[in-house]
């Protein structure tokens, strides 16, 4: 600043008017000048699977403002703190900008061609040296569906590893086993409008308050509806509870075998349903049978009557709707608690009824895009890898010789980890997600990348604690700067577009599986004349005709009209794309004999119950201001400022006993760790026993202390439950000294 | 296990659902059908922006106000971040807060939120306090509204606040605050708060001022000071159960406050200067001494007070404007007794030199404006958003810098005066009286804010705390046993010393009344 700016600022004759001058836009109305757009681009929230529509400003090729697309179906204009301030992510610092190759141990930049070429010469020695599948590839829920489908197909047919998966199965992975389980494919049955149209809605392990806000302003309208909320912890969204019922931590399946109980002996269900639509009940019904309201009261801390009222109010509905998050996935008993809600409404035929569904509510923006067009959990298209018919369809679908479909599922992220850390896995391609933070009982995670002999993080910030850690980083485009489709929980497909360009070299990810592709010679192959994700959408819409998540009758061109569509919608549908659709509503599911499966299910403790040295269970969860692992959201002053660090909720009893003080630093300690230095926050909001500590701050990492326990089934992480002990931080040198003054 | 709401609905009282004996819904068909047109006027009230219908504008004796629905607000903090980027304003300043309410006891927790801007009050003490005229009412919404080019950036009005609404903006030199977004309404653009939250938990309403004025008590919460300080017209809704001790969470979060450099060195030189032209007049007066150096010196202490004033504003070139107000601000008055001080103080000074018959009523002159002068400086501390301050005890503390920098001065002057050399001494201590008397009744207070100023103090301010004190013993024995003018010197310096930590803790030591606030503290900058 030259000196005479200099003394205008200091003397108060400049005030910087124009920096804080206001215009009327014509689309935002008055408002400050910074935010004046030259044009909007319509796009879908990069955040959560709510699935938001929104706009983007843009002034002279950068993201000036955002706004909630008021036309779009899911959230009408409105967005929560994290989309209202999106469009800083863009601009953040600490974008990835160019690639960087490691050598002599210091990330050096290199130009793309040399990025490539480094990428799949020494994935294909990996390769060549120890097989095929000691290639790994964890992907995201971040990316477009487009993008997933072709990374499918790069990793699967290209590079011919099975070993891929994403961090969906940090996240969804639960609700998806659980959904094929009882209805034979993944797909939540239900939609956002049920939320207004229910007269009953249990959330159960579901902070929607903090996790999914606009979800909240869907269900608030419906005056009508009893509002039940299930949590160990008085989140936001138990205080929107009519009634609340603090369950102990991983009781839940314990609440909805005791329902499912009462609704049995009392012959409340549906028979008739069940008898036309589903199998297992009397499997269902045994299972049970040494199972009592006792029980169920003493393991979830409800009284038996509340219990029974409960299991009354859900009986007694017109269009009960349950819906879950987290609270229910992040368990070692995830997919038979999945499986005991959809009991639940299967006894009635409560599936895909308006207002009346088993709603898993998805994480990220589009863990549903991989669900549907991945080669993770199924073939693309809910196909069966075990299923000879499904293989040979896409054989004929692309062309290929049928060796070349795999047939078997690969290893599910934590078992690609493992295999890393035995030697088996040697190299991995980690795409948009950052593990090191969110990654559960993360030293198990540095070993196994300590291990590997080449490690490609592909993602849109660096540094973060991934690409670190990264023999090569590739710099990829985020939201607003690429284009394709999300699909949101309720299974509608939105557009998202390009806004601006990628800062510096950075390429949308499509554009990188396409090199990488050409490099490996089968781009022509696996991408026939692409070009464009649009090239992908439309080999997508083919492959997914005749589907359950059918894309045959969705385009582009509709997507930009009506600004979200619900699969399923067949090319030759006579249905209107705006109109609301639900999954089995007609009773026949997507098994071979069109029968839901009642599926018997027994509640056991969490496995790490607390012991005399570590006392107390620890929760973890999220925060309404933060995305995952605060990649984007820590690199926005607005959100950083109102949420700027960890804290840990304890109840006064507990603190009382330990001596602790509000705000003290303390040390969260596990079997397997310690997280050092969080502050602490004495609340009712917790029980006496239990403690609570958000996951987005690596630099209080709860994934230090959490376990290494999986769903057998979904192979999710316990995240939920695990037991801690809590001191008191022994002082910093600062504080020392100062004590010392 | 006590369940409120369960046991409302068996109560039958709840209006949105009720429980039969069996426990089964009852009603829900005729509530459903009820609750679709709310449905309806629901969806279409928190919806869109534009889709939100504004009240008609107020007619003559209404106002604009904000309502907010604390029963139906999720703690999003979508207001917030709408809020500052409708403004442009930098993370640091928030014109919009959210803050959190909690009280109860698991599971029967009280747990709410607030989210609050201005409350565009009936008696805005932002704007009687103001010096230069920055803020109006506006005459037909009854927003408080700022102006940033009037502003001289004194930051009087964020003392005088009690909800901590006008933030200063140091990159720019000025204050700014929220104002309804008045541009947008007054184009019938909804403001940028109320179209952001998602759940319409903040709307605009239409007020009758006079029937607000009467009875105001909905802008009263818990976590909220007293509307009583200015008459807030945001009206709140609470939720209807709350426990008994729901408060603010930041409770324990105890910070001192920004010392005001500047303003440290201004009322403690100019408390000087007044009691060296007291000394200086009174010694005339009883031992017909003239002191004519020492006027000029006292003058100049003088200068560099008001010159350091200046530096205190975000906008120094300005700051003749601070004059405006003097009808109004305790500020203006101060600043206006002070210029008037200085001028007849160089006039004093003059006749002193010249030995003018004159110079015995411009030092009457002087004095008084003098006195006056400390007078206002201690009364704009006395504002209710800052409850520390606002006690008798800050005209004891302003004024016992006067006194005994005055005492000082005339022994300096008079180093043979018994009688300044006894005042002198006695102030020393009556001062350490004083401090240990506030600061017993502020540990003994039942107000957060004065205890919050008492736990400071005995903390991490202890140090500074008892050194004042131990300066001023030390000031009080070195006058009782020194007589060399070297040692009456040093004793001048340490007196002079414990004022101006006296001075700092007043500043750093006072907890600010505010709306509750988030539990974690924003990061340092």
């Amino acid at each position: 600043m030259n000196l005479r700016r200099w003394l205008a600022r200091k003397s108060g004759l400049d005030t910087r008017v124009e920096e804080y001058a206001f215009a009327a836009d014509p689309v935002l109305g008055h408002t400050a000048t910074a935010r004046l757009a030259e044009r909007w681009v319509n796009t879908t929230c990069g955040y959560c699977s709510v699935g938001c529509g929104m706009q983007i400003g843009v002034r002279e090729g950068r993201a000036v403002s955002v706004r909630g697309n008021p036309e779009h179906p899911v959230n009408r204009g409105r967005l929560c703190p994290k989309g209202l301030a999106e469009h800083h992510a863009i601009s953040a610092e600490g974008r990835a900008r160019e690639p960087l190759l490691r050598r002599d141990g210091r990330l050096v930049r290199v130009p793309w061609t040399e990025a490539i070429e480094t990428m799949v010469t020494r994935f294909q020695q990996v390769q060549e040296r120890y097989g095929a599948d000691s290639l790994g590839v964890i992907s995201t829920g971040q990316l477009v569906t487009e993008e997933f489908y072709a990374l499918g197909k790069l990793v699967q047919l290209g590079f011919g590893t099975a070993n891929y998966d994403g961090n969906t199965t940090l996240c969804m992975s639960t609700a998806v086993a659980g959904y094929k389980r009882s209805f034979g494919s993944d797909g939540p049955p239900g939609a956002y409008d049920d939320f207004a149209a229910a007269d009953f809605i249990l959330l159960i392990g579901a902070n929607i308050a903090d996790n999914h806000p606009i979800l909240c302003a869907r269900l608030e309208p419906n005056e009508a509806r009893t509002l039940v909320v299930a949590d160990p912890r008085v989140t936001k969204t138990a205080m929107m509870a009519d009634l609340y019922l603090p369950v102990k931590p991983r009781s839940d399946l314990a609440l909805l075998n005791a329902m499912l109980r009462i609704v049995l002996d009392e012959q409340l269900y549906n028979a008739e349903y069940v008898a036309r639509h589903t199998r297992g009940l009397d499997e269902l019904r045994a299972s049970l049978a040494a199972f009592s309201l006792e029980d169920a009261a003493e393991i979830t801390g409800l009284s038996q009557s509340l219990i029974r009222q409960v299991a009354l109010l859900y009986a007694r509905a017109k269009r009960p709707m349950v819906a879950w998050t987290m609270g229910v996935n992040h368990s070692t008993k995830g997919t038979e608690t999945v499986n005991a809600i959809n009991n639940l409404a299967l006894l009635f035929g409560h599936v895909g009824q308006p207002g009346a569904s088993p709603f898993s509510i998805t994480g990220q923006c589009n863990a549903m895009g991989t669900r549907e067009a991945g080669f993770a959990s199924s073939l693309p298209g809910y196909r069966k890898f075990e299923s000879e018919a499904d293989r040979e369809e896409l054989a004929k679908l692309w062309n290929l010789p049928l060796e070349r479909i795999p047939s078997a599922r690969g290893l599910a992220y934590p078992d690609i980890i493992e295999a890393a850390v035995a030697g088996r896995i040697r190299a991995l391609w980690i795409l948009g997600t950052n593990p090191l933070v969110s990654f559960p009982n993360v030293d198990v995670l540095r070993q196994a990348l300590d291990r590997l002999d080449f490690l490609v993080v592909q993602d849109g910030f660096h540094p973060t604690p991934t690409t670190e850690l990264a023999d090569l980083v590739l710099p990829a485009a985020i939201w607003g700067e690429k284009e394709g489709t999300y699909t949101n929980s309720e299974r509608r497909v939105s557009k998202v577009n390009a806004a601006v360009a990628p800062p510096g070299e950075a390429r949308s990810d499509f554009d990188i599986f396409l090199a990488v592709a050409e490099r490996l010679g089968c781009r022509e192959a696996i991408f026939p004349s692409w070009k464009s994700p649009a090239d992908a959408f439309e080999e997508w819409r083919r492959i997914s005709a005749g589907r359950l998540c059918d894309y045959s009758g969705i385009s582009y061109e509709a997507l930009e009209r009506v600004h979200g569509i619900q699969w399923p919608l067949a090319a030759n549908s006579i249905e209107s794309p705006e109109a609301t659709r639900r999954l089995y509503g007609n009773g026949r599911f997507a098994t071979d004999d069109g029968r839901a499966r009642l599926i018997a299910t027994a509640w056991t403790p969490f496995p790490e119950q607390p012991s005399p040295e570590y006392p107390l269970v620890l929760n973890t969860g999220r925060t309404v201001e933060h995305w995952h692992t605060r990649t984007k959201t820590g690199a926005i002053s607005i959100l950083q400022r109102m949420a700027p660090r960890a804290w840990l909720e304890m109840n006064p009893l507990d603190a009382q006993r330990l001596e602790l003080r509000p705000h003290d630093p303390v040390e969260v300690i596990s079997a397997r760790g310690r997280v050092s230095r969080v502050e602490l926050r004495i609340t009712e909001i917790v029980a006496p026993g239990q403690v609570f500590l958000p996951f987005h701050f690596a630099e209080s990492n709860a994934n230090q202390i959490t376990q290494s326990a999986f769903d057998p089934i979904s192979r999710e992480p316990n995240f939920k439950q695990c037991a801690v002990r809590v001191e008191r931080s022994p002082m910093s040198a600062r504080e020392r000294a100062r004590k010392r003054r | 296990m006590e369940l409120p709401l369960l046991a409302r609905a068996q109560s039958g009282m709840d209006k949105t659902y009720r429980l039969t004996d069996e426990g089964g819904l009852a009603a829900t068909e005729s509530l459903a059908a009820a609750a679709a047109s709310d449905r309806d006027l629901l969806v279409s009230l928190c919806g869109v922006g534009a889709s939100v219908t504004l009240p008609t504008p107020p007619g003559p004796g209404e106002q604009y106000r904000f309502h907010f629905d604390m029963t139906r607000c999720i703690g999003c903090k979508c207001c917030v971040v709408a809020c500052n980027e409708q403004n442009a304003n930098p993370a640091e300043i928030l014109w919009r807060r959210v803050g959190e309410i909690e009280g109860g006891v698991y599971p029967d927790t009280t747990r709410h939120h607030l989210s609050m801007g201005c409350n565009h009050c009936l008696e805005p003490s932002c704007m009687t306090g103001c010096p230069v005229n920055a803020y109006t009412k506006d005459p037909i919404t009854g927003i408080v509204l700022h102006s940033a080019d009037a502003c001289i950036g004194c930051q009087y009005c964020t003392w005088n606040c009690s909800y901590g609404v006008p933030q200063y903006n140091p990159a720019r030199g000025v204050v700014g605050k929220c104002d309804m977004c008045h541009s947008r309404l007054t184009q019938d653009q909804l403001p940028a708060c109320v179209a952001a939250c998602p759940e319409g938990a903040i709307q605009i309403e239409t007020v009758r001022i006079d029937a607000w004025r009467r009875d105001y008590h909905a802008a009263d919460s818990p976590g909220m000071p007293s509307a009583d300080d200015s008459l807030s017209t945001t009206r709140i809704t609470q939720a209807k159960r709350m426990a008994a001790n729901t408060g603010r969470v930041d409770l324990g979060r105890l910070r001192p406050e920004h010392p005001h450099t500047p303003l440290i060195c201004m009322t403690v030189l100019t408390q000087l200067a007044v009691g060296a032209f007291a000394a200086i007049w009174m010694l005339a007066l009883v031992g017909s001494a003239r002191h004519r150096a020492a006027a000029p010196l006292a003058l100049m202490v003088t200068g560099i007070a008001l010159a350091a004033s200046t530096l205190h504003l975000g906008r120094p070139i300005h700051a003749w404007r601070a004059l405006r107000m003097w009808r109004r601000s305790w500020l203006s008055r101060e600043v206006l007794l002070f210029t008037l001080f200085v001028l007849v103080a160089t006039l004093y000074s003059f006749a002193l030199w010249l030995s003018l018959s004159a110079a015995f009523l411009l030092g009457a002159v002087t004095v008084l404006l003098g006195i006056a002068g400390v007078g206002t400086s201690a009364r704009l501390y006395r504002v209710p958003g800052r409850p520390a301050w606002n006690s008798p005890f800050t005209y004891a503390h302003f004024f016992l810098t006067t006194a005994l920098m005055g005492a000082i001065s005339a022994l300096l002057l008079d180093a043979s005066s018994a009688l300044a050399r006894r005042i002198a001494i006695s102030i020393c201590l009556l001062i350490v009286a004083v401090e240990l008397a506030r600061l017993l009744w502020l540990m003994r207070s039942s107000v957060h804010e004065l205890r919050g100023a008492a736990t400071l103090l005995r903390t991490v301010l202890k140090t500074p705390f008892a050194g004042r004190l131990t300066l001023l013993l030390c000031t009080g024995v070195l006058l009782a046993h020194a007589d060399a003018m070297p040692l009456l010197l040093l004793a001048s310096a340490l007196a002079l010393a414990a004022e101006f930590a006296g001075r700092w803790l007043f500043f750093v030591s006072v907890v600010p009344t505010n709306i509750a606030a988030q539990y974690l503290a924003p990061e340092a900058a």
